[in-house]
């Protein structure tokens, strides 16, 4: 029985599908049997940054409303073939659905797979509502700047007011140059002032805005930092034991090493 | 250590961040709007001024703190000083 978790931010843009994205094939290529669902009714993202695109026939809303079969509308992803996709519709509007489709939606998929994983749309109405009515566990993404961290409180208070247990904390794009320049909140600062408890760090990477360019996504580049990255979070969201400085505090080691050097920073 | 030493006296940004947000968040976490802010210390001074007749309730200040594992609200009535005493 898959365990359906919703990412979500409350701020737009700070990476909640190229989080859903990596984190899906991520869990898949550990030989997980995977379904990430794209719940932003009219604004279709997920299918771009996964590079399935061209292969979409039905979606989301013809499988609520019995135009297709589930089967028919998840997309295999053919270099991964323990992913699947459901695409959103693009030509609705998020109120052609309601909580209780989502609910019935994710329970339809739950013997098919491991994990099931919904993509948030930003915002705290009704978009927000029908991803997280199915969700076992919430990960809240974040950036470490005010207005983010801000929205991710709102979204915290939401989560625990629906009752969905202790959301966790995904920091995404953390800068470790600035942030050993103390310009930039940390992962520790970000961590306190929320209270809930984080699952993993993505260090600002080029290599994301590349991978996504090309509609691969970045865990599958072995040189990607923030590829790296999101297998450990796919680690931990299954319940392994991985540290949880590993990427930044060893780039931070490598700054202040540098720094000795009287290398300028970027 | 050395970081320190040669930075100026400018606060770090991420350090005025961090500040700015825990006000802003306990803010948004009361649900406190200013109006009701104000009614709020009316109210207080009206019944500490039953007790006390030294209070001064326009220098009421009610504000909100975050704690550890609670957040606060502080207020902080001055008293007038006793002629006695003066």
């Amino acid at each position: 029985m898959a365990r359906v978790i919703t990412i979500t931010s409350g701020k737009g843009g700070v990476g909640k599908t190229t989080t859903t994205a990596n984190l899906g094939t991520a869990l898949a290529m550990q030989g997980a049997r995977v379904a990430v669902i794209d719940a932003d009714i009219g604004l279709r993202n997920l299918d771009v940054v996964l590079g399935l695109e061209n292969r979409i026939v039905y979606d989301l809303i013809d499988v609520v409303e019995g135009r297709a079969r589930m089967r028919q509308a998840l997309i295999k992803d053919k270099r991964l073939p323990e992913l699947c996709l459901l695409p959103a519709a693009q030509t609705r509007d998020k109120e052609a659905i309601g909580p209780e489709d989502m609910v019935a939606l994710t329970n339809q998929m739950r013997p098919e797979f491991d994990y099931v994983l919904i993509d948030c749309p930003a915002g705290i109405e009704g978009g927000f509502r029908n991803a997280i009515a199915g969700a076992d566990e919430v990960l809240i993404v974040t950036t470490p700047e005010v207005s983010a961290v801000r929205d991710a409180d709102r979204i915290v208070g939401l989560v625990e007011a629906a009752e969905k247990g202790p959301p966790r904390l995904i920091i995404n794009r953390l800068n470790t140059r600035l942030v050993s320049r103390g310009e930039m909140l940390s992962m520790e600062e970000v961590v306190e002032i929320l209270a809930i408890d984080p699952v993993g760090v993505v260090p600002d990477d080029e290599s994301i805005v590349i991978s996504t360019n090309r509609g691969e996504v970045a865990v599958f580049d072995q040189n990607s930092l923030a590829g790296r990255a999101f297998i450990n979070i796919a680690r931990r969201v299954a319940g392994e034991d991985v540290p949880l400085l590993g990427v930044t505090d060893q780039q931070g080691m490598l700054d202040r090493l540098f720094g000795l050097f009287g290398r300028k920073s970027r | 250590m050395f970081n320190n030493l040669f930075r100026g006296r400018r606060d770090r940004s991420a350090q005025v961040a961090k500040e700015r947000l825990l006000t802003v968040l306990v803010h948004d976490r009361v649900k406190l709007t200013p109006e009701l802010l104000e009614q709020l210390k009316d109210e207080l001074s009206a019944v500490v001024a039953r007790y006390v007749p030294d209070a001064e309730p326009a220098e009421i200040e009610v504000t909100l703190l975050r704690g550890e594992s609670t957040d606060h609200i502080k207020a902080d009535i001055p008293l007038r000083r006793a002629k006695a005493d003066e």
